[in-house]
């Protein structure tokens, strides 16, 4: 089986432009949460986000400009060359949306009742059609972007795994590249959540903060807050200049419920062990957790994770970095692996921000305030998502 | 991809407009059994936790869990559930319409015109509970292995067609690897949603013959069978290379990709039976020359038949194709699949147990 190597990273975040630019600001502890200021959120369950502060050209789809700006980051910086053939691109991503005001037309096309009247629809909608491009609501268009943007020829995919989409876009990268299926892949994750229709369908559930805070692991913690960004990896069969592997994947099911985490976490626990297995270790010295900031969600993950490393928890220490940038959705778990990544590579282990008064049922060694150097030969990223979706990453220093 | 180990099919569901069915889908399709187009009749749910969680599930999730249902049954997988593995193409999930007319009827104010203000508020209220995931695609596969306890490997690709034939590379690729034992694939989607067939209009495939349906189908995957119904061979995700300009391939282009992916696919064996299934005219008219190009004498072109139905109409096909198999005694089956994406997916299956 061949060796995965990272050969190039780079982010889109409501901190910085670049990931050196976004590292450099989660290291002071720094966090992109603000009031949204993009539409009007008078009466929202939540009227903050973390969201990208930068023009970008989105005329068409704000999840193709983030992820091509991050894709072109992590291109350059791998300097990387392979036949198209064999360049593949794994990306995580769900569907896009029509603005409000289509929707809105498309709802009134239809009567404007409560009840939905397909046969109206089918009448007067047509001319509506031109309304919604498919880029802005496939999530494949992101891929097929990508695909132009690097030359890539090899194998595409789209994963849609909710909150696991760009951990499990990675782990599916990885696995085309050890079984020879590409040379190079260029995977990750994009999130564009912040509009009024996922705010309204995140605040029904009661996912979203009404303090407006996220706190992960933190005994005041109420819910997450929504952000955006992309994040984007370079991985390649050829170790080049790479210092740093993916060493461990694995994904599994909770098979539990719709919107909670099992309870047992039972499902956590088998997709950690199954990719500390995967790259043959049963102990990290940095864990990027999943941490939501919602209450069930951090207790069953800090109870997996004691499971999981037993006695080798205290040498793990712990960041999330939902806390500073919000939940990018299926990007978040790619923006994860990158702060993993950075770890292995520099040392620099990013705290969770948000962080003050950890919930004392579950010790772990969290970083608070700023970050802290230290030696990381194996950093484990996890990504849980709604539905029950797990996928869990081990990076590690090149041997 | 060849396959070197065995991967064997143990049960296979459908549900298309001729019902919901498993290899007798493929009969029906042999004797001409196959009713005019209709929109999909799909079952209402019996069991009170089915009625209840109907209710927050999209049509598509619905259908996708119907099919896993079905086939798990069939296969008889009723111990250690958690251990199976599901890999689903999904289309854009899509919320049911009545929801968003809800959500939108109560956000107007009093001059009838759309308030971000009560949106939040009143909009909220009248919503249902789970509006934000009928919206996310990975539903589709997760509330039918919520259903069913299903907690193995797994993956949800977005599919317009091709992403299906990946996830059934990737689930083969989980059974060779040792990641489980045994593993649900399939697809479903809903090509009728209203935004799905804005999506289509605007970008011209009604226009070129889409016939947009809804649909779902899974298969029971295992390493080992006593009397499996089939193996899968070979399994063959092809991008095909397009204009700059637009979605659709150049003809010559989706010919040669078409001839290559079937010559590899199929790696010198015979085959009995080719089985089409093309998004619409332009993509028909091109693989409409393959029986001849690759001396394949049974063919049937089956989105001709059933519709397109987007992520699932990879996984109909290869329902279709076994029950085909089955009803003919025809040995080996190549089963071409061309989806509005532009890509090709091209998957050998035989019949029965045997190399």
């Amino acid at each position: 089986m061949r060796s995965v190597f990272v050969r190039g990273v780079g982010v889109i975040s409501p901190l910085g432009q670049t990931w050196p630019e976004t590292r450099a600001a989660l290291e002071t502890g720094a966090t992109g949460i603000a009031p949204i200021t993009s539409f009007d959120v008078e009466g929202y369950p939540s009227r903050v986000a973390a969201c990208v502060p930068w023009t970008l050209d989105d005329k068409q789809d704000r999840r193709l400009a983030l992820a091509k700006h991050a894709a072109a980051e992590a291109w350059k910086h791998a300097a990387i060359e392979a036949p198209p053939a064999r360049i593949g691109i794994f990306v995580g991503a769900e569907s896009g949306r029509a603005t409000y005001e289509t929707i809105f037309a498309l709802s009134r096309a239809a009567g404007g009742s409560a009840q939905f009247n397909h046969q109206l629809f089918g009448q007067n909608a047509r001319p509506l059609a031109a309304r919604i491009h498919s880029a802005t609501v496939s999530p494949a268009a992101v891929a097929s972007v990508l695909a132009r943007l690097v030359g890539a020829r090899g194998p595409v995919e789209t994963i849609s795994l909710a909150c696991a989409s760009g951990a499990a876009a990675i782990v599916e990268a990885t696995r085309a590249i050890r079984l020879g299926m590409c040379d190079v892949a260029l995977t990750g994750g994009v999130g564009a959540d912040v509009d009024p229709f996922m705010l309204v369908g995140f605040g029904i559930l009661g996912a979203l903060s009404s303090r407006g805070i996220s706190c992960p692991f933190d005994v005041r913690r109420d819910g997450f807050v929504v952000g955006e960004g992309a994040a984007m990896i370079v991985l390649s069969a050829e170790r080049g200049d790479a210092s740093v592997e993916v060493a461990g994947v694995a994904r599994s099911l909770d098979a539990h419920h719709l919107t909670a985490p099992d309870p047992n976490g039972d499902g956590a626990t088998r997709v950690m062990r199954a990719a500390l297995n995967d790259a043959r270790t049963d102990t990290v010295d940095y864990v990027q957790a999943h941490g939501t900031s919602t209450p069930l969600n951090d207790a069953v993950e800090a109870a997996a994770l004691a499971r999981v490393l037993g006695s080798n928890l205290d040498q793990a220490h712990v960041g999330a970095v939902k806390g500073a940038l919000g939940h990018w959705i299926a990007g978040a778990g790619a923006v994860g692996f990158v702060c993993g990544y950075e770890a292995v590579l520099s040392g620099i282990c990013v705290p969770t921000a948000g962080l003050v008064e950890p919930d004392r049922a579950f010790l772990l060694p969290h970083i608070m305030g700023r970050a802290i150097r230290k030696n990381v030969r194996g950093a484990l990223v996890n990504a849980f998502a709604f539905g029950g979706a797990n996928a869990s990453i081990v990076v590690s220093r090149c041997n | 991809m060849q396959l070197k180990s065995d991967i064997f099919v143990v049960a296979v569901s459908s549900l298309t407009h001729v019902g919901m069915l498993g290899v007798e889908l493929g009969r029906r399709v042999v004797r001409g059994e196959v009713p005019a187009l209709c929109p999909l009749d799909v079952p209402h749910p019996s069991r009170p936790e089915d009625v209840r969680q109907r209710k927050l599930m999209s049509r598509a999730s619905w259908m996708s869990a119907l099919v896993m249902r079905d086939a798990l049954a069939m296969a008889r997988w009723s111990e250690q559930r958690e251990e199976i593995g599901a890999y689903f193409g999904v289309g854009a999930s899509g919320a049911e319409m009545d929801d968003v007319a809800r959500l939108i009827g109560s956000s107007l104010d009093e001059q009838k015109k759309f308030s971000l203000a009560r949106c939040g508020k009143e909009g909220l209220d009248a919503s249902n509970p789970l509006f934000a995931f009928q919206i996310m695609n990975n539903f589709t596969l997760c509330h039918g292995s919520i259903l069913e306890g299903l907690a193995g490997t797994n993956g949800a690709y977005f599919s317009r067609g091709l992403g299906t034939v990946t996830a059934l590379e990737e689930a083969c690729l989980a059974l060779v690897e040792g990641e489980c034992e045994r593993v649900l694939v399939g697809g479903a989607d809903t090509a009728s949603h209203p935004v799905t067939l804005a999506e289509l209009e605007r970008e011209g495939y009604l226009r070129d013959g889409l016939v947009p349906v809804d649909g779902a189908a899974a298969l029971a995957l295992s390493r080992e069978a006593d009397v499996p119904l089939g193996r899968i061979e070979s399994i063959w995700v092809c991008p095909v290379e397009r204009p700059r300009d637009g979605l659709i391939p150049r003809a010559g282009v989706l010919r040669d990709a078409a001839v290559m992916a079937s010559v590899d696919a199929l790696a010198e064996h015979p085959c009995d039976l080719l089985v089409l299934a093309p998004w619409g005219a332009p993509a028909r008219e091109i693989l409409s020359e393959l029986p001849e190009a690759l001396a394949i004498k049974q063919s049937i072109d089956l989105t001709n038949l059933l519709g397109e139905s987007l992520a699932a109409t990879p996984a109909v096909a290869w329902v279709a194709a076994l029950g085909m198999l089955v009803e003919t005694g025809a040995k080996r089956a190549l089963v071409l699949t061309a989806g509005p994406d532009g890509d090709l997916g091209a998957v050998v299956l035989t019949r029965g147990g045997k190399r």
